[in-house]
């Protein structure tokens, strides 16, 4: 029997001093595509971080963030709560058909944080003299609500439209929900990995955009959508590490306009940025991902748009190129500048606010659409 | 440092385990004391030197204790214990209940004196009354004094039990703080041990321990009793999984340093009565209580009016004793009622209670508690009750349904693992084939049956760890003890 514990011993506690001695020995890294963020470092040693408790909580957030295998690890423990029945695992539902959702339970949003964003938009409209629209796209759920699990609970996207209508009288509200389920009929209008719509989820809202602006919409064959990629692990994946996720195929527009871009002063890679095909977060193939303000020139028509958006904005902007001849999207949690300045130093004939719905009532920076 | 972290597991304790391997067997004492100050110091480090004075301040009283008792000067020997007790509990006091005797002030005179919001030192309850059982005991002549203040030191800050108990009287280890072997079989049952006490804490407790955050933070205006229910049983699972979990811990990391810790916890949710349940939850500090609160008051000796008397006492000081809040009050109450009650008449009338229905009764009352006493605002517990009893509200909402049939089959894993039942199954299992094998072939049993339960201690460690990793929920539960 002794022989038998030495094994057991030797397993065990092999276990644990192997995977510390790891967290010494491995090189760190700095960020992980998988999970899509920044990784904690290992802190250095600091009397005054100890005395205060910073020094030990850093520690064990990298030693979790740099642990040997950790992607692994991960989708093990998601294996293992899935098992166990569960259906949502770190505020994701583990929707059907291999759908990943966000979950935003109505305790979840915060009502008066959208009120007050609401009550900005409404002071924009009354700044512009051209027409301002505010199109909040629907969040995956709310168009796919068969995909959920059943009977997840899901903020009530009904009152929210409904708030936005009543305050916001300065700007058209545009409500894609109709014809998002209508076009899901058709084909994928969400990503099942990933949070964002797909092109056709995208076009589909455009339609919706050149009704209220008037506006002649072209046909989706028009644009000619390519596959650009069948190997598109989006955000939602990142959270669960499921090893039983398939995933997403992005299309994107061929048949556009020359353009130029410029991105927070910089020359832009266009509106595609290829080489982001080949890391992760692939979605960053519209327009390179997100900056404070892109500003693209078009040569087209002769009137100017600003966009104030969120990243579901990229891949919808690329079928207004021929209706504008200048764009500029602005993404207010990377612009540090005033809009309201922006506003007196270029004119704008055209405003579009473009958020997904909970993002929308999420968002802290738009009060600097005002101030 | 908490024992479900990943730098106790990869790091505190394999470096602790190795060190003690190769320490020659003298010193051993002050490398406990000296890993246990700082395992203590990485949670704590300005409140070590409250531990420290508490170490010393005791150690001396024991000394002159027992140096008044080879005199035969009782006058004095009592006098050193009144220090004792009055030094403990006024340490624990300060930190512990100041603000709370403050700000009932506040309310009830309507004026503003300042709290001092201190944070409360981790452990600090366990520690003091740990101490306050070696004075009392070395008083009565129950155990010697200690003279060596490093092995002293290492019974006050022992690290495996610090935090979270059980409470371990200086007496029950007086003989292995002086000599302790460590045999293999020891050291493997013991870390077995411990890796199903984190299994509890990690896979069990905080799993569940989310749903209920879930639940109780949501909106109680629209929760329905189907959900407020499983409100409830979520906490009362979290709860015991959390805390037995970590008194299997430190029973488990106990045992792999020689020391042989007290149960604290026997399937308490297999009671079929309340007083059965005390029996079998949180023993030692049952035990604490009961010696050296009840009896020394009178007991059940001093006839009927002073037994309730008694009682009364206890309960409200084991309520206060779990957090300094009168929702903790109210929980010791509650239960000096239901105790009350089972001691006058109901035991009595319960023996012709089918044995399902005792349960029931008792699971009840008990589901009914951990409400109360997870609960601080005494508004916010009436509400939820209000919800559990169906009062104005309705019986199932969709979120409700939801959340029942995502974690149903977890609450039934839950309950199984609360009870004896899987042990139980295992013995059965292991008679079975013992039987069934020729003489001189029992032993095959016995590795077999080690080799199965390794592999399971091990799949519960990887499970823990891979949960530790994700970074999913993981609460202390005893920031207020």
């Amino acid at each position: 029997m002794k022989k038998y514990y030495h094994i057991y011993i030797l397993i065990s506690f092999g276990i644990l001093v192997w995977f510390g001695l790891q967290s010494f020995v491995k090189p760190q890294k700095s960020y992980s595509e998988q999970e899509n963020r920044y990784l904690e470092q290992y802190p250095s040693w600091s009397m005054e971080d100890f005395m205060e408790g910073e020094f030990q909580d850093k520690l064990e957030t990298a030693m979790s963030d740099q642990f040997l295998g950790r992607e692994k690890w991960m989708s093990f423990s998601t294996s293992v709560e899935k098992l166990a029945g569960y259906r949502e695992i770190a505020d994701v539902y583990i929707g059907k058909d291999g759908y990943y959702f966000a979950k935003k339970t109505q305790d979840m949003t915060d009502q008066k944080q959208y009120n007050k964003n609401l009550h900005y938009v409404e002071y924009l409209g009354t700044q512009m003299t051209g027409k301002t629209s505010l199109l909040l796209v629907p969040s995956p759920a709310s168009v796919l609500p068969e995909k959920l699990p059943e009977l997840a609970s899901y903020y009530d996207a009904d009152g929210m439209y409904q708030t936005a209508k009543t305050i916001v009288k300065s700007a058209v509200v545009i409500d894609t929900r109709k014809a998002l389920k209508k076009a899901k009929k058709k084909e994928q209008v969400y990503y099942k990995t990933d949070h964002h719509w797909t092109l056709w989820g995208a076009y589909t809202a455009y339609r919706s955009f050149c009704q209220s602006v008037q506006i002649q919409a072209k046909s989706y064959s028009y644009f000619a959508p390519k596959k650009v990629t069948e190997e598109f692990y989006g955000t939602m994946y990142s959270k669960v590490l499921d090893k039983k996720a398939a995933p997403d195929t992005i299309y994107a527009a061929q048949n556009l306009p020359e353009v130029t871009t410029e991105s927070d002063g910089q020359k832009g890679q266009g509106v595609y940025d290829v080489p982001k095909l080949k890391q992760k977060d692939k979605y960053a193939y519209f327009f390179g991902g997100n900056f404070g303000k892109v500003r693209i020139k078009t040569g087209n028509g002769n009137k100017k748009l600003l966009v104030v958006k969120d990243s579901y904005a990229n891949s919808f902007v690329p079928f207004l190129l021929e209706d504008y001849d200048e764009i500029v999207m602005i993404d207010l949690r990377y612009y540090r500048d005033s809009v309201k300045e922006l506003l007196q130093e270029e004119v704008f004939d055209e405003a579009l606010v473009l958020y997904e719905m909970s993002n929308f009532a999420e968002e802290s920076s738009l009060y600097r659409l005002v101030y | 440092m908490v024992f479900s972290s990943l730098t106790f597991l990869c790091i505190f304790l394999p470096i602790v385990v190795i060190l003690y391997a190769v320490c020659p067997s003298p010193f051993r004492n002050l490398l406990l004391a000296l890993a246990s100050l700082f395992f203590y110091a990485w949670g704590e480090p300005v409140y070590i030197l409250i531990m420290l004075f508490s170490t010393v301040f005791d150690y001396v009283n024991g000394r002159m204790i027992a140096y008044y008792d080879s005199r035969g000067k009782e006058r004095q020997k009592k006098c050193f214990l009144i220090l004792s007790v009055v030094g403990n509990l006024g340490i624990l006091f300060f930190f512990k209940y100041t603000d709370m005797l403050i700000s009932s002030w506040n309310q009830l005179t309507a004026s503003g004196v300042d709290l001092l919001k201190l944070t409360l030192p981790i452990g600090i309850s366990f520690y003091t009354f740990q101490t306050m059982s070696y004075t009392i005991d070395v008083y009565r002549g129950e155990v010697s004094a200690q003279r060596n203040i490093i092995s002293f030191c290492m019974y006050v800050c022992m690290f495996p039990q610090l935090i979270a108990g059980p409470i371990v009287r200086y007496k029950e280890i007086a003989g292995q703080i002086e000599q302790r072997r460590i045999r293999e079989e020891e050291w493997v049952s013991g870390i077995q041990r411990f890796f199903i006490g984190l299994g509890k804490k990690v896979i069990l407790a905080n799993q569940i321990g989310l749903l209920w955050q879930e639940i109780s933070e949501s909106n109680l205006n629209e929760l329905s009793v189907a959900g407020a229910w499983l409100g409830a049983i979520a906490y009362t699972f979290q709860i015991y999984f959390d805390f037995s979990g970590y008194s299997d811990m430190a029973i488990g990391l106990g045992r792999m340093f020689g020391f042989t810790f007290s149960e604290n916890f026997r399937h308490p949710y297999e009671s079929k009565s309340i007083t059965e349940f005390w029996r079998r939850w949180h023993i030692t500090l049952g035990s604490w209580f009961r010696e050296y609160v009840y009896i020394p008051l009178g007991g059940n000796r001093k006839g009927i009016r002073r037994q309730i008397f008694n009682l009364l006492v206890v309960w409200m000081l084991t309520g206060l004793w779990h957090g300094a809040s009168w929702n903790f009050v109210l929980w010791g109450l509650y239960y000096f009622v239901l105790l009350l009650a089972e001691k006058l008449f109901l035991l009595k009338e319960m023996e012709r209670w089918p044995g399902f229905v005792r349960h029931l009764y008792s699971m009840f009352f008990v589901i009914v508690g951990w409400v109360i006493f997870a609960t601080e605002d005494f508004g916010a517990i009436g509400k939820y009750l209000k919800v559990m009893f169906g009062l104005d509200h309705s019986f199932l909402t969709e979120t409700s349904l939801y959340q029942w049939r995502t974690y149903g089959i977890f609450v039934v894993i839950l309950a199984l693992a609360a009870t004896g039942v899987p042990a139980a199954c295992v013995k059965k299992i292991k008679a079975f084939f013992q039987k069934k094998l020729p003489d001189g072939k029992e032993d095959r049993v016995q590795v077999i049956g080690f080799a199965l339960y390794s592999m399971y201690t091990l799949c519960i460690l990887l499970i823990s760890m891979s949960m530790l990793i994700s970074g999913s929920y993981n609460p202390f539960l005893y920031f207020r003890f």
